[in-house]
């Protein structure tokens, strides 16, 4: 019997034991849970503990494996991001490429200078070609100082010895 | 302004990162493009970028006439003014000093000596690859197996994109209108493919090539009388090797210079000492004239529709004429008459054999190679007298006085690169495309630098810029 009139006509149970099913958690525990977010298959039910009895190797069971603990808390807080897009790739490639053309230009100032140095002697002289002489003879100065004129040096005796070489009772060219 | 140059090098410097910082507009791309074209051909002779403009004006004008016509004749008028026009820009700068001696000669003999109106005409570089990118475009318009160009633009950069201007490939309107459509794409594959071809050229062209022709080929084609018969074979074979390499090497560098923009150009060499016999030759030889001249002479002239007899002429014709494209002079259509006579005797014997293979490979590679540097010396030399002298030295003993062990490995190398694995440079850029960019740039480096270092002082100008 209810004293008020606005009193539940049903007593309000202290300890309900009857809960509807929660809403799944933004932070599941680490693991079995993370791996299944993460968008790995989780394994099927483990196989009766007589399961092996007469398999063979070639039989075993190829599940997706399973990233690692913290592998799997890695991706859940980092997300792997989507495919690049064709612009982003076709970018990532010329940058790639510029970079290579690059380091191959440099590479070749500091160890091919002399080039620079018998391109300039073969202009007519006028005031670009004489300055580029000029200073493709002091940066010759400073790279040989480092040693950096040697292969060249070395590739081309050696080239040139074999370029000399006769067969035997032949002349000099 | 030549390839293997430090003046190229920068100015292909210059032009790389120019031309990709303007990659999302890619109507300013090809507008720069073709201004950096323009300057590159004027470094030869500036007067002749207007020859250039002209001739691309005339063909985009007749190609678009054609395009909006649907009147059959008239189409057929307009393709034959296209045509005419641009045999009468080639036959100008190419053939007027050559017909005007040979008609000066004819007239002397029957008595009616006149003086005929000589001139020294400058002969454009590279004329003779533009005019045909002409020829196929007009024609193509009009077989309806290519679109006409969006715009005057892009026939001017088809036919003045300076990686191909002045020594081919002849790369035609279908290859190269749909690449310029969109903005081009640069994979790593395509780059590293581009810059293995590019120090593969220059080793082909300045360290094979360029000794050949200096210390062995020159000197005997010079005056033969003063060698014996191992120095002049070997000259031969050197000049095989040597032209091999010269051209073949140009055309790499052009492909490779062409790939590090953005745009892919035809295969032109295919191992071609490898054919086993005259027509695999032509298959694997500067393969954007022969397809050229199969597609534009061969076919016209009826093909081989129309029995064996037919064909055989048809060849024959072809080959004279493609003999004649390579050089205003009687020695280069003898040596178009020795191909178009080995392949006349060919077909004639595939015919009586049924197509059973009666040759053994390896005899047909050696029979068609002797033969194609039989067709070199005349191809080198300048005079009927000189390839004569070359033939009759061979039959004369002599001490060796230029042919060095240097030499003889040079020309193993030459000819050793028709046996290596047939698309080995693709393969290597499929391996190297995945390397840090660090790791490939000093490859390509250390690449360089040996070719740099082997190489002679200077360079010749490839042999092909003369046709």
């Amino acid at each position: 019997m209810a004293d008020r009139p606005d009193d539940p006509n049903d007593p309000i149970d202290p300890f309900p034991t009857d809960f509807p099913e929660p809403p799944p958690s933004r932070f599941p525990p680490v693991g079995e849970e993370a791996a299944s977010i993460a968008g790995v298959a989780a394994d099927p039910v483990d196989p009766p503990s007589d399961w092996n009895a007469g398999a063979d190797a070639h039989d075993l069971p190829l599940g997706t494996k399973r990233p690692g603990r913290w592998k799997a808390l890695g991706q859940l807080a980092f997300p792997p991001p989507p495919p690049a897009d064709e612009e982003v790739l076709a970018a990532r490639d010329r940058r790639w490429t510029s970079r290579v053309i690059l380091i191959v230009a440099a590479f070749m100032l500091i160890f091919n200078g002399a080039s620079i140095q018998n391109w300039a002697r073969q202009q007519a002289p006028n005031w670009f070609t004489v300055t580029v002489q000029q200073v493709a003879d002091v940066w010759m100065t400073q790279v040989s100082q480092l040693g950096a004129d040697k292969p060249r040096q070395g590739i081309r005796e050696t080239y040139q010895d074999a370029r000399e070489a006769r067969f035997p009772g032949q002349g000099p060219a | 302004m030549l390839f293997p140059t430090l003046a190229f090098g920068i100015f292909f410097l210059f032009v790389y990162f120019t031309s990709w910082s303007l990659d999302r507009e890619n109507g300013r791309r090809k507008v720069f493009l073709l201004l950096a074209s323009w300057f590159f051909y004027a470094q030869w002779d500036w007067r002749f970028v207007g020859l250039l403009i002209l001739s691309s004006v005339l063909n985009w004008g007749v190609a678009a006439l054609i395009a909006r016509n649907d009147n059959a004749t008239q189409r057929k008028w307009l393709v034959a003014l296209g045509v005419l026009v641009n045999l009468l820009i080639l036959g100008f700068f190419k053939y007027y000093g050559f017909f005007i001696e040979q008609m000066a000669d004819l007239l002397t003999r029957v008595g009616w000596e006149r003086d005929l109106p000589l001139l020294q005409v400058v002969l454009p570089v590279g004329i003779s690859f533009f005019t045909f990118q002409g020829i196929s475009y007009v024609v193509d318009v009009h077989r309806r197996t290519t679109a006409p160009a969006n715009s005057l633009l892009d026939v001017m950069l088809l036919m003045s994109f300076f990686p191909q201007l002045v020594a081919g490939p002849i790369i035609r309107a279908s290859d190269l209108l749909p690449q310029f459509a969109k903005s081009p794409r640069l994979t790593r594959e395509a780059a590293t493919l581009g810059l293995l071809l590019i120090v593969w050229g220059l080793f082909k062209k300045t360290v094979v090539a360029s000794e050949l022709s200096v210390n062995l080929v020159d000197p005997v084609f010079f005056d033969p009388s003063a060698y014996g018969a191992f120095d002049i074979a070997a000259a031969v074979y050197g000049y095989a090797v040597q032209i091999y390499c010269d051209f073949s090497a140009y055309s790499d560098m052009a492909i490779g210079t062409g790939l590090l923009l953005g745009y892919s150009f035809p295969r032109n060499f295919d191992q071609p000492y490898r054919a086993s016999s005259m027509q695999q030759f032509w298959r694997r030889w500067h393969i954007s004239l022969s397809s050229w001249l199969r597609d534009y002479l061969y076919v016209p002239l009826g093909g081989g529709k129309r029995g064996l007899w037919s064909s055989s002429l048809n060849v024959m014709i072809t080959m004279l004429l493609g003999g004649l494209w390579h050089g205003a002079a009687w020695t280069f259509v003898a040596w178009g008459a020795l191909h178009g006579g080995v392949q006349v005797i060919e077909r004639l014997g595939r015919a009586a054999f049924g197509g059973r293979k009666v040759i053994p490979t390896v005899v047909g590679v050696l029979v068609t190679f002797h033969i194609v540097c039989l067709g070199w010396i005349l191809f080198r030399a300048e005079t009927f007298e000189l390839a004569w002298a070359m033939l009759e030295g061979l039959g004369r003993m002599g001490p060796l006085a230029v042919t060095t062990p240097f030499m003889l490995g040079l020309i193993v190398i030459g000819l050793g690169m028709h046996w290596l694995p047939p698309r080995a440079a693709e393969g290597l850029a499929v391996r190297l495309k995945a390397a840090p960019s660090l790791t490939l740039g000093l490859l390509v480096g250390a690449a360089f630098l040996l070719v740099e270092a082997m190489r002679p002082d200077g360079v010749a100008p490839f042999i092909y810029f003369q046709f």
